[in-house]
């Protein structure tokens, strides 16, 4: 089995270099929102002192480890597969004894991932120089707390991105789907702004969505804003996630393909 | 007349072709009317917070997602389709087709893709603009309107002549294909008064990638915050703009030798 991953990873590092030129582009996209965001709101704390208990260096801190939980925590999954479902090219994946999801697609987007995080980190370092985060109140322990929790984050994106992927299976086309996905994940995650500014209701919803551990649960870990009582809570919601989601993946797994009918192939 | 004509054609062609994914358009209109819900949504959570946002109130921030909306209803109905069939039209050499019509190639290039429902984003556009207006409570003169109406105008020209700048760079880097990311990822920047960015952001989305000319300027016009020079100035930019980008269109169609023929 590491033989196939250690082969996977090969092809897959490869194809990813061949588009080493589009990284600019990606990390373009990447950075344009949460830079829209901050400066939004360290507009609004510098102008009334603080917002809700955040100065605007506060928000700085907030969205530049947003970058850095963002980078780790999201998948490109609905790219690389639901075209395969549409095309029928997925057939020749399908045949082989390993599973097409949790093996070649995963290892297409952690090499992607590495693939990023060349381009990435070059691009943080300057804009530290540009907005000057004060991380004085970064612990290590919440650092590495802030590792499982992001693992969870991925592991858990990764298989509602799948499951979602998979309903293409029946509808071929996928993307509308997953815009609407996309749109909860952007008010429940601490995107848009850190979740205690969020109404009630959100901030109430978000504590037991899985959604809070692809950005907002890991960024507060690192900078050590959690009570031990909320790190705990955080880690037994993502648990209980990752369960449901294992399982709801493997259900519409197993009932997309018997769906599949391999169009144009 | 003639080109009228032409834009019907395209528009009727276009409709026949959206009406095979009737479904499909459904779900876009929803979409779109959910992602309006969250615009608002983000407003009003920015709004619990503050009373204004660089210097504008909540009123002129609807009104500014108005204009907004009104440039990328041209981006995504137009421009975004457009350049999509261009970039492939390159690589396969069907330009050659488009570039023996007795039309003027820039023309053709630009309208033979329209998404049709995106057109119902027009009018939600121009409520949330008059809505935005009538919250603010400024009084807008009809000479505030009719600056607004020509700096909407001159905004969405100098975006479009930077489209085509950008594409027409193919001719010269056929591998191009990324022309127009950099647009696409700077537009969202419009949905905020220009004045809320740090200086460097202020500098390249008002001149490098003039998305702010398209919504802040014109808003700023709505409100009367513009001199008559300044007005003067950005009409001026938007003329010397395209004509400057129709000479690159028209050097870069020289350069074209066509591809697999």
């Amino acid at each position: 089995m590491l033989n196939i991953f250690k082969r996977l990873w090969q092809v897959n590092w490869a194809e990813q270099w061949q588009y080493r030129a589009n990284l600019i582009m990606y990390l373009l996209y990447w950075l344009v929102s949460p830079i829209i965001y901050l400066s939004v709101w360290t507009s609004i704390a510098s102008a009334k002192g603080s917002v809700n208990g955040f100065t605007a260096g506060d928000f700085v801190n907030y969205y530049m480890i947003l970058l850095v939980a963002d980078q780790f925590t999201s998948n490109i999954v609905i790219h690389n597969f639901a075209y395969k479902i549409q095309d029928g090219s997925l057939s020749g994946e399908l045949v082989r004894p390993i599973h097409p999801m949790l093996t070649n697609t995963l290892v297409n987007n952690l090499a992607f991932k590495a693939l990023i995080l060349v381009g990435f980190t070059p691009v943080w370092l300057i804009l530290t120089l540009i907005f000057k985060p004060d991380f004085s109140g970064v612990t290590w322990q919440g650092v590495l707390l802030s590792i499982p929790a992001m693992l969870l984050g991925f592991i858990i994106g990764f298989l509602l991105s799948a499951a979602i992927t998979s309903l293409a299976f029946w509808t071929t086309r996928v993307y509308s789907l997953h815009e609407f996905y996309y749109a909860v994940i952007l008010l429940f995650s601490g995107q848009f702004v850190p979740l205690t500014l969020m109404p009630k209701i959100v901030q109430d919803i978000a504590q037991y969505l899985p959604f809070q551990l692809f950005m907002y649960y890991p960024i507060q870990l690192i900078l050590g804003k959690l009570t031990t009582a909320q790190i705990i809570q955080g880690f037994v919601v993502g648990l209980v996630w990752l369960g449901l989601s294992i399982l709801f993946f493997n259900f519409v797994w197993r009932r997309g393909v018997k769906q599949y009918s391999a169009v144009g192939a | 007349m003639h080109f009228l004509k032409l834009i019907s054609t395209f528009l009727k062609v276009n409709i026949q072709m959206s009406l095979a994914y009737r479904a499909d358009t459904l779900v876009n209109i929803l979409l779109n009317i959910m992602w309006l819900g969250w615009e608002l949504l983000g407003l009003s959570i920015i709004f619990n917070n503050t009373t204004t946002l660089g210097g504008w109130g909540i009123g002129e921030l609807i009104a500014l997602l108005g204009v907004f909306r009104l440039i990328n209803t041209m981006m995504a109905s137009i421009i975004w389709p457009n350049t999509e069939k261009f970039n492939q039209s390159i690589r396969d050499g069907s330009l050659d087709y488009t570039l023996l019509q007795p039309a003027p190639s820039m023309f053709l290039v630009t309208f033979s893709r329209i998404t049709i429902w995106r057109m119902w984003d027009l009018l939600l556009s121009i409520v949330l603009i008059v809505a935005g207006v009538r919250m603010a409570g400024d009084v807008a003169t009809p000479l505030n309107i009719l600056t607004f109406l020509l700096l909407t105008v001159s905004g969405a020209i100098v975006l479009y002549s930077l489209w085509i700048v950008l594409i027409a760079f193919t001719f010269w880097f056929t591998k191009f294909d990324n022309n127009v990311t950099i647009l696409q990822a700077l537009l969202d920047a419009g949905r905020y008064p220009v004045s809320v960015y740090p200086a460097w952001v202020q500098i390249i989305v008002t001149y490098l990638v003039p998305i702010a000319v398209a919504t802040t300027v014109p808003l700023q016009a709505l409100r009367g915050d513009l001199s008559l020079g300044r007005v003067l100035i950005f009409l001026a930019v938007s003329v010397v703009a395209a004509w400057a980008a129709s000479l690159v269109w028209k050097a870069g169609i020289q350069r074209y030798s066509g591809a697999s023929s």
